[in-house]
């Protein structure tokens, strides 16, 4: 039987993540039916419970893996942080496109349809009022949004980034990092910050300065998927009354 | 009595050049009973091998020799719900005086008449003679329509031999060739006419019939209308809508972005943002801050290579409609009469093709000496000729039937009208466009990192101009020069600046992009795109608006309300149905299409392809039906309530 400290361990160097004890307290008893299960793979169970869990609960405070309370502060131009922060992912929107494109782009996924070209292209079955712009499209109907066929943007992308403390801060992909997007990262996910830099309250992400860990948080990620067109219609109706 | 060969064009005007060229100018002219346009032409030609020396008579059809209808009883609107009229009997008989329901080919005016004398007079010439000679044009109707005149030919003499001649235009030489070398006719593709007839009947007239008798009794408006459906017709209205709403639901948003700029040499130097611009002002902010407080920027890229502009490929009946309606200001129905015009009289090649290879085996040079005459581009033909010649690109579309549209002969422009003028000219310019050189220059680019961010400057020299000289459509010119600059060089910018914008809805659909558009989603082919065009805008479905004014002007394609309710209302038939789709979306039809390219290839029957199109509509017909209230609320929506517009 392992003991909390070598899965701790095991956490700790294979994703840089210390874990609570608290939280793995719990993760090994109720874990602990399975008594034969040796400790790497149990290591991998609670990394993936890990991955799923919210970190304000799973993750140790240790002053050294969080943010500055102060962290979004934008009155500070620059500073550079140190060592690895694990934060959760609460947010996410494409800066690069407009409100109205990426609107454009769910309808299309909702009628079944992508572009290729000029051409229209068929992607599933019609199961949607295309003439959503008068049913103000709050969660009306299935969404299949999670189909990659939408033609979204390509970011940069500004996220809302939370750390185990709970303390929130936003982050800005300053070069193109391999899976920040908005189909592919989940509400919820975690990141892994590496010695980065915050300018003006916004964490600088780049290839060198943020892994991405996956994971999810399934209670956040549904209905934030659901609701993301009525929110993105909401932003643009908004921009009228300026 | 030598033997009689009987050769049948498909319009006067070609039956006419038919024998002006295998005659040498000397025919005899009769002309025929109940009909004024078309004559039958004797005189004799030596077709050579087994054929030798015969006596010919040639005359023609004008389009389609017969039609297809429902059987009487079908006919009156109120006779049978419309929906049995997916099964009801047709019969196909040659056309009486009625209307020339599907009409594909511009000799529309002449079409109006009756057919039977034309029918009569084949079954008599045919009587006599040894052998049926097709003359008409070399694509699917064509070869539909041959396949009429010879029922008829056989109706009259049941041992007539059948050939077709293969032409793709009508000057002399090329008509002579063919007159000797004839092939068969190409029952597959006859055959897919005949499919889509029967399904653009069937389908067409039990939507109609539908959408009418129900719609007719919501609006006052639609009282005495028909509000006709074709399976074409509708995707083309909805092209045009989608893009009304997209227009009409548009937000502007506001961006921000970036620029550099450096004075040096002289010179000052816009460098343009790699991001072009984002839509979070507060992150552009810090973006900019980064920037200035880095000072020195640093050269990562200095480029300088050659660059080409390619000469355009051979032209296609649909880069004709895209480019004339574009260039020349003249929509694409027109164009297509236009250029029939040219075709006949001989001065162009068959402009209905899909073609963008020039085959091996024509002799382009010699198609070019022939412009020599001209004021205008026959300087540039002779440097062609005189070593600037270069063989055409290859495009990557071959109908096997057609060559690309090419210029066949000169004609000097006092003979042409002003639209024929600017279509020949088009054409002409095109083709010695394609047989010259690409344009050449210089490109140059400096690339630089400051702060965070990458802004790149481009400069370019145009050192060749070659086909640009004569294609006067396109536009490549030389910008400012960039002053110089060294890899790896720091150095600090004079200017950074943040810069804000809105952006704009986009514009209403164009006629050059709906053609685009059908053409990517396969709706018509290239020789009944425009008719599709020109019938939406006839059923006031859809209106033509000016933007702009003088040379800058653009008609744009609007929807009329009733085309918007109509719309809307079969998307809301189809909507929460799994695997149902909108009468408004090209799909059906495009499958449909493909289906009519399977009987071609002989790979489907007629029958299999009728009955499984069938099928797939009446799907859609019984939705509606059941779902018709959906319509009749949109039309109610759009037409009584007349909303604020």
């Amino acid at each position: 039987m392992a003991s909390p400290d070598q899965i701790a361990a095991q956490i700790l160097s294979s994703k840089s993540l210390s874990v609570s004890p608290v939280w793995l307290n719990a993760f090994l008893s109720s874990a602990s039916a399975q008594r034969n299960v040796p400790p790497s793979a149990l290591a991998k169970t609670a990394i993936f419970r890990l991955l799923a869990s919210n970190i304000t609960e799973s993750l140790s405070k240790h002053r050294s893996c969080i943010l500055p309370v102060d962290a979004y502060d934008p009155m500070v131009q620059e500073r550079r942080l140190q060592g690895a922060i694990p934060v959760q992912v609460l947010d996410i929107e494409d800066i690069g496109t407009s409100l109205w494109s990426q609107i454009e782009a769910i309808e299309r996924v909702e009628r079944g349809e992508a572009i290729r070209g000029r051409e229209i292209v068929r992607t599933i079955a019609v199961d949607e009022d295309p003439e959503a712009t008068e049913t103000n499209g709050a969660n009306s109907g299935p969404v299949a949004a999670a189909n990659a066929s939408g033609n979204s943007g390509s970011g940069p992308h500004r996220l809302i980034l939370q750390d185990a403390e709970g303390t929130v801060v936003a982050g800005v992909e300053m070069q193109r990092v391999d899976g920040i997007s908005v189909e592919k990262l989940a509400i919820g996910a975690k990141l892994l910050l590496r010695d980065p830099t915050v300018a003006r309250g916004m964490v600088l992400l780049n290839p060198g300065s943020v892994t991405v860990l996956g994971g999810k948080i399934e209670a956040m990620d549904t209905p934030w998927r659901q609701g993301r067109k009525a929110r993105l219609l909401e932003k643009t109706a908004g921009l009228e009354g300026e | 009595m030598a033997r009689k060969i009987l050769c049948v064009a498909e319009k006067p005007a070609i039956a006419r050049a038919v024998a002006t060229h295998l005659s040498g100018g000397s025919f005899q002219t009769h002309s025929i009973r109940g009909n004024q346009y078309v004559k039958n032409y004797e005189f004799n030609f030596n077709f050579g091998g087994a054929w030798g020396d015969c006596a010919v008579t040639v005359t023609s059809v004008v389009g389609h020799l017969t039609g297809l209808d429902f059987d009487r009883q079908y006919k009156g609107w109120q006779s049978c719900p419309p929906g049995s009229l997916f099964e009801a009997p047709v019969q196909e008989a040659v056309d009486k005086v009625r209307k020339c329901l599907w009409l594909f080919r511009s000799s529309a005016d002449v079409c109006n008449k009756d057919k039977l004398p034309i029918a009569e007079n084949i079954r008599n010439q045919a009587k006599y003679a040894k052998a049926l000679f097709i003359w008409t044009d070399c694509d699917r109707e064509g070869e539909h329509i041959g396949s009429e005149v010879r029922n008829q030919a056989k109706a009259g003499n049941g041992r007539i031999e059948v050939k077709r001649a293969r032409f793709s235009n009508t000057e002399r030489a090329h008509v002579r060739q063919a007159a000797l070398a004839p092939i068969d006719l190409d029952e597959y593709q006859a055959n897919a006419v005949a499919a889509r007839i029967e399904l653009d009947l069937r389908i067409g007239a039990a939507f109609t019939r539908l959408q009418t008798l129900q719609l007719q009794t919501v609006v006052a408006a639609l009282k005495e209308k028909v509000i006709s459906y074709g399976s074409c017709q509708f995707p083309t209205l909805g092209f045009v809508v989608d893009r009304y709403l997209r227009v009409k639901n548009f937000k502007p948003e506001n961006f921000w972005g970036l620029k550099v700029i450096v004075n040096r040499e002289g010179k000052k130097v816009n460098f343009l943002w790699k991001r072009v611009h984002l839509f979070d002002r507060a992150v552009v902010t810090m973006m900019l801050e980064r920037c200035l407080v880095a000072k020195q920027a640093k050269v990562t890229k200095v480029d300088q290579k050659p660059k080409s502009k390619w000469r355009p490929l051979p032209l296609t009946t649909v880069d004709l409609q895209m480019m004339g309606s574009r260039f020349l200001r003249i929509d694409s129905q027109t164009i297509m009469k236009v250029a029939e015009t040219l075709y006949t009289k001989g001065y162009i090649s068959y402009p209905r093709t899909e073609t963008d290879q020039f085959d091996k085996a024509i002799d382009l040079k010699k198609l070019v000496e022939k412009q020599y005459p001209d004021s205008s581009w026959g300087q540039y033909a002779r440097e062609l000729i005189d070593g600037k010649f270069k063989t055409p690109r290859w495009g990557r579309n071959n109908d096997k039937a057609h060559p690309p549209i090419h210029p066949v002969s000169w004609v000097s422009p006092t003979s042409l009208n002003v639209n024929e003028k600017k279509v020949y000219e088009f054409v002409v310019r095109r083709f010695l466009a394609c047989c010259s050189d690409d344009a050449k220059g210089q490109s140059s680019e400096v690339e630089i990192k400051y702060g965070d961010e990458y802004f790149h400057a481009n400069g370019l020299i145009v050192l060749e101009r070659n086909y640009l000289d004569v294609y006067v459509y396109d536009k490549w010119e030389s910008s400012q020069q960039l002053p110089n600059f060294e890899r790896d060089e720091l150095f600090e910018p004079t200017e950074a600046n943040l810069f804000e914008g809105k952006t704009t809805a986009p514009n209403y659909l164009t006629e050059p992009e709906l053609i685009g558009l059908m053409d990517a989603n396969g709706i018509g082919t290239d020789a009944t795109m425009a008719e599709h065009i020109a019938k939406i805008k006839e059923r006031e479905y859809v209106a033509v608006n000016t933007r702009g004014s003088g040379r800058s002007s653009v008609s744009e394609l609007i929807p009329t309300r009733l085309g918007v309710a109509l719309v809307e209302g079969y998307d809301n038939v189809v909507s929460g149905l799994p695997n149902s789709v909108s009468l408004s979306k090209p799909f059906l039809r495009k499958e449909m299409e493909l289906r009519m390219l399977e009987i071609c290839s002989g790979t489907k029957t007629r029958q299999e392809v009728v009955q499984q199109s069938l099928d797939m509509y009446r799907e859609v017909f019984i939705h509606t039906q059941r779902r018709i209230n959906m319509l009749k609320t949109a039309c109610r929506k759009y037409l009584v309530e007349a909303p604020e517009s």
